[in-house]
């Protein structure tokens, strides 16, 4: 039973970050109908700003939060102006293939410029434990479990609760009746993207003290993000957050009594199950 | 249309000029090239490699060069074969293909080593490994070298220090675990332990292999806890090792750990665990204080200069890696050639009792028709004071083994 | 055009073959200079005695016939494929186990491996053609990724990770084992010509026909009683088949194989890439394209060292020029201005 109990925490702690990650993913699309392929990039990218900003300021990641999401944030906006705008009313396949192009990019990038090797942020965290039960948390986990889950509820309250979550939403709905009613759309669309890639920021910031950070690091994260944004429902934050750890739980348990490599392979049968099932997601309809 | 034809000619043509230009080969200079991996996740075992075999490139040429190519000196070419193994084969058939080398050393990661060992086949370039997967030597290749031992010995070596544990202090272990990593490296370490559990008293009540990278060790360490294993043996590289040994940490599991060599014994693991590496024991190919080594002060002279230059104990794949260097300038010194595959066979048929060569244990090598030395044979070492000593077999041993509480 | 959108407006008769004298001529003249250009290339390998350059072109021409093969679903159908690794990594695995446990020549290997890639596209296909746009493109990938994580996790039959080698033991014709790059220079020539000539062949028949109109109004072509479904299917086997046909060249010109450099993500984008930036829909196109990208990761690999990524970031930059700028791709430099892009929300 301890057993059992330590799995699904550990997939549960890991889920909470899958969560704010496809979060980030998930308001993208809610948004804007756009998925964007290079999300997993943006994470690898937090991870590897909160690694220099780390070195050249000796502060730790935690404290970085705050920057390392402002600066993707930026980014968010900047990508969002350069690229992603110029293809906001073209064919689904013309915008994939613009993310996928970014993605390309940005890791090519990466390994260009940083190198193939694996940084890790020395940090007491590494192996840091709280026992509660017959369960040992990590610390680290534990932490980036609870700023996921807090970030994400600030989300879905500024989308339900703010003006500018209104019109969100709004611009969702039906874009020329909000532009009929007066809202900027070309600003909405830049504020949810900017948002979307800080928040994955973020999560890469979060991630830092427990993962390597390496140039290809994004890829598993973004598959895995893509499987918990459908499962949760496109564009449902709240779906978002629980998928995420229902996909955690699910790998962790099938690690720990199946077999270890099978955990992403059911991940991904779930993925084309839910889509040929219910495409919509869990929870149903798409509700930003 | 045709228009169309004749861009894309051009584009072809334009692909078939833009290669490399050929290296040079001076007169009075034979090449010898480094292939290790320099970058990616395997880049701190590249590192000490290249150390080593810069090292024993600059004492030949102090020494005279190839005596028997008029003293010709050797220049190396470094090649970095990445971490991964597409990157790895597509870096050796650039150097066959690129540059006139006599020889290839310093490769010691099974799963980049066999990937390539074919390309090195075909260009007929004799390859000096130090890997342990046994299908290295096995597969029919003949321009193949192996100075390690392989890792069914690897896996042998661990179960008998665990029943000398046993016999000798009577510790009364008897269940353990065995978490390994999936390349060939970990698989042939691991298997022989499986194999020989029984007999030796040992109850296996987990053999769990992860891949290699692995990013989170949570679900790993919960096997380990639920098999109440009282002995593990893991087998991993740096990374690996550190993850695991850092989440055994998160959750209070503490077996006795006898490593499967690789990261657990590299100096960046004793760099980053700093004291929580006193007392673990591991399996090696070679370590710089067996007792061949104290002995003679050729062979110590090589270790005391590693460590003063470099501000680290010489590590398991340099010993060998500078080793590998000497063969190959001896192989030259018999052959009276250059030719890849005059130097072959020159490698098949040296009998090495003396010389440089002779810093792996027991101070004995000689390739068989398989290329495999005959005579390498693992040694298990134990941390102490930020270094890693021989403590069996007693053959090999410079120390006593420090009993676990 | 990326796929999906509408080819500028197209002559009634495109693709079906033009009649009178006048057509016949050029049609000969066109044979001519095929003839005439495929013998000088056959003539290569007898003057070049570079390794790394003739192993430069058998690289060109196996990504050149990726490319077709991934055209006839990507290119012709529209259907945005980002999973064909899985079809390529078949073609891989199955002759070098079929060689390894049972001495089965690689011929016959790769002739079985290609059946069972169109095997598996029936298979698949059924379950992705359900569905469209961005579902459509991340469904292809869920199922690269499950071949991939199976080529993984079976071990005792794949060595996982580990990949399988074949050893390199003497010259043997029969088994594909050559010493030199030669013979492989002229096999996936051969392959290139084969790919063109079922692109080319599909284009003039009817199945051509049929996908053109899926392609530009599939709800529009089904209810005029085309049976999109199945055509769509007919061009992914063929696409799948061929594919695979690669992944065995591949194998046996490198000697080794694993999951992440036949089954990889990146490997599926790559072809994608080289036959959007050169052109889909075209016969030179994907050859232009597989060439680009060839020539660039050269040149960035001769100027920036070993030091990877630089090619990749230069084909992600390339792709994204191409959607932005030149969606027809580089082919479309040499045609007519193209029309308006077709306007279509995104389907779901």
């Amino acid at each position: 039973m301890a057993i059992f109990l330590q799995a699904a925490t550990n997939g549960l702690l890991l889920g909470g970050v899958y969560g704010l990650v496809s979060a980030g993913l998930t308001l993208i699309f809610g948004v804007m109908r756009i998925v964007n392929f290079a999300h997993g990039e943006f994470l690898m990218l937090g991870m590897f700003a909160t690694y220099w900003l780390g070195r050249a300021s000796g502060l730790h990641p935690y404290v970085l939060l705050v920057p390392v999401g402002v600066l993707m944030f930026g980014v968010g906006l900047l990508v969002q102006r350069a690229l992603i705008d110029r293809v906001l009313g073209r064919t689904d396949e013309a915008q994939i293939l613009l993310t996928v192009g970014l993605s390309a990019f940005l890791q090519g990038a990466a390994l260009f410029v940083w190198g193939a090797d694996y940084r890790t942020i020395p940090t007491p965290l590494a192996s840091a434990s709280v026992a509660v039960g017959p369960v040992y948390l990590s610390v680290a986990r534990l932490v980036a479990f609870g700023v996921a889950v807090v970030l994400a509820a600030g989300l879905y309250v500024l989308l339900v609760r703010t003006d500018l979550g209104r019109a969100m939403r709004a611009a969702a709905e039906n874009r020329e009746v909000a532009l009929l009613l007066g809202i900027d759309t070309g600003r909405i669309y830049r504020l949810a993207f900017g948002i979307g890639t800080g928040l994955v920021g973020v999560a890469g910031a979060l991630m830092a003290p427990v993962l390597a950070t390496f140039p290809t690091v994004g890829t598993l994260f973004a598959l895995t993000a893509f499987v918990v944004v459908v499962l949760g429902g496109m564009g449902d934050i709240v779906g978002a957050m629980i998928g995420g750890m229902i996909i955690g739980v699910t790998e962790a348990l099938i690690a720990t009594y199946v077999a270890l490599d099978l955990a992403p392979l059911a991940t991904f049968l779930i993925f084309l199950l839910i889509l040929l099932v219910r495409p919509q997601g869990l929870l149903g309809k798409g509700r930003v | 249309m045709t228009r169309r034809w004749i861009a894309a000619a051009a584009v072809v043509a334009l692909a078939a000029w833009a290669f490399p230009a050929r290296a040079a080969q001076a007169a009075g200079e034979v090449a010898l090239a480094l292939f290790a991996p320099l970058t990616g996740s395997q880049a701190d075992v590249g590192v000490f490699n290249r150390n080593a075999v810069e090292m024993a490139v600059a004492d030949v040429n102090a020494a005279g060069g190839v005596r028997a190519l008029g003293g010709a000196r050797l220049r190396l070419v470094t090649v970095d074969s990445t971490s991964e193994p597409a990157t790895d084969v597509a870096a050796a058939q650039r150097l066959v293909s690129t540059t006139k080398v006599v020889a290839a050393v310093g490769m010691g990661i099974s799963p980049l080593t066999i990937p390539v060992q074919s390309v090195f086949e075909r260009a007929q370039i004799p390859f000096l490994v130090h890997n342990i997967a046994p299908q290295t030597t096995t597969s029919g290749y003949h321009y193949t070298f192996r100075i390690a031992p392989t890792g069914t010995q690897f896996g042998e070596t661990q179960v008998e220090f665990f029943k000398a544990l046993n016999s000798v202090y009577h510790l009364g272990l008897s269940r353990a675990a065995v978490v390994y990593e999936n390349s060939a490296y970990g698989t042939s370490t691991a298997e022989p332990i499986k194999a020989l559990a029984k007999n030796a008293g040992i109850e296996l009540t987990l053999f769990e292999s992860y891949p290699h990278g692995l990013t989170d060790a949570s679900s790993l360490v919960t096997d380990i806890r639920k098999a109440n294993a009282q002995v593990l043996f893991p087998v991993g590289y740096t990374t690996d090792a550190e993850l695991i040994i850092n989440t055994m940490a998160v959750q209070h599991v503490k077996p006795l750990i006898i490593g499967g060599g690789a990261g657990f014994i590299w100096p960046a693991m004793g760099k980053d665990m700093g004291d929580k590496m006193n007392g673990l024991t591991s399996v090696a190919s070679w370590n710089w204080d067996s007792k061949h080594i104290r002995l003679r002060p050729d062979l110590w002279a090589i270790v005391t200069r590693y460590q003063q230059k470099y501000g680290t104990f010489m590590p398991e794949h340099a010993g060998m890696a500078y080793a590998e260097v000497w063969a190959v300038v001896e192989a030259m010194n018999k052959a009276g050639s250059a030719d890849g595959t005059k130097i072959k066979d020159a490698l098949h048929a040296l009998d090495f009792t003396h010389g440089p060569m002779t810093l792996m244990q027991p101070g004995h090598v000689k390739f068989n028709e398989q290329g495999q030395n005959i005579y390498a044979h693992p040694v298990m070492v134990q941390w102490a004071g930020g270094a890693p000593h021989t403590v069996y077999p007693p053959t090999d041993a410079s120390q006593k083994v420090e009993v676990p509480r | 055009m990326t796929p999906g959108e509408s080819p500028p407006l197209a002559h009634p008769a495109e693709g079906l073959a033009p009649a009178g004298p006048r057509a016949s001529r050029m049609a000969r003249r066109r044979g001519l200079w095929a003839a005439a250009a495929l013998a000088a290339l056959l003539l290569v390998p007898f003057w070049l005695s570079d390794r790394y350059v003739m192993h430069l072109w058998v690289t060109f021409y196996l990504f050149a016939a990726l490319a077709l093969a991934w055209d006839l679903i990507g290119g012709y159908a529209g259907q945005l494929s980002l999973g064909h690794a899985a079809f390529f990594a078949l073609g891989a695995y199955t002759p070098v186990l079929l060689l390894q446990r049972w001495g089965l020549s690689p011929i016959a290997g790769g002739v079985l491996g290609a059946a069972l890639a169109a095997a598996v596209a029936v298979g698949i296909g059924s379950i992705v053609f359900r569905l469209r746009g961005v579902f459509f493109a991340m469904a292809t990938i869920a199922f690269a990724e499950i071949v991939r994580a199976l080529l993984l996790h079976f071990r005792s039959l794949t060595q996982g990770d580990n990949g399988l080698a074949i050893p390199f033991t003497g010259e043997r014709p029969l088994d594909l084992m050559f010493r030199s790059e030669a013979p492989f220079y002229v096999i996936a020539l051969g392959l290139v010509v084969v790919t063109l000539a079922v692109t080319a062949r599909m284009r003039r028949s009817r199945i051509g026909y049929y996908l053109r109109a899926i392609r530009d109004d599939q709800d529009a072509a089904e209810s005029l009683g085309v049976v999109s479904r199945d055509v769509k299917l007919a061009a992914l086997v063929a696409s799948a088949a061929l594919t695979a046909l690669g992944g065995t060249v591949y194998a046996f010109d490198i000697g080794f194989i694993n999951p992440d450099s036949t089954a990889s993500l990146g490997l599926s984008i790559e072809i994608a890439i080289m036959a959007i930036i050169g052109g889909v829909g075209t016969l030179a196109g994907p050859i232009v394209g597989a060439g680009m990208i060839v020539a660039l990761t050269q040149i960035t690999n001769a100027a920036l060292g070993s030091r990877g990524g630089a090619s990749t970031a230069l084909y992600g930059l390339l792709l994204m020029v191409t959607v932005l700028l030149r969606p027809a791709g580089l082919a479309a430099l040499w045609s007519r201005p193209t029309g308006r892009r077709g306007e279509r929300r995104g389907a779901a």
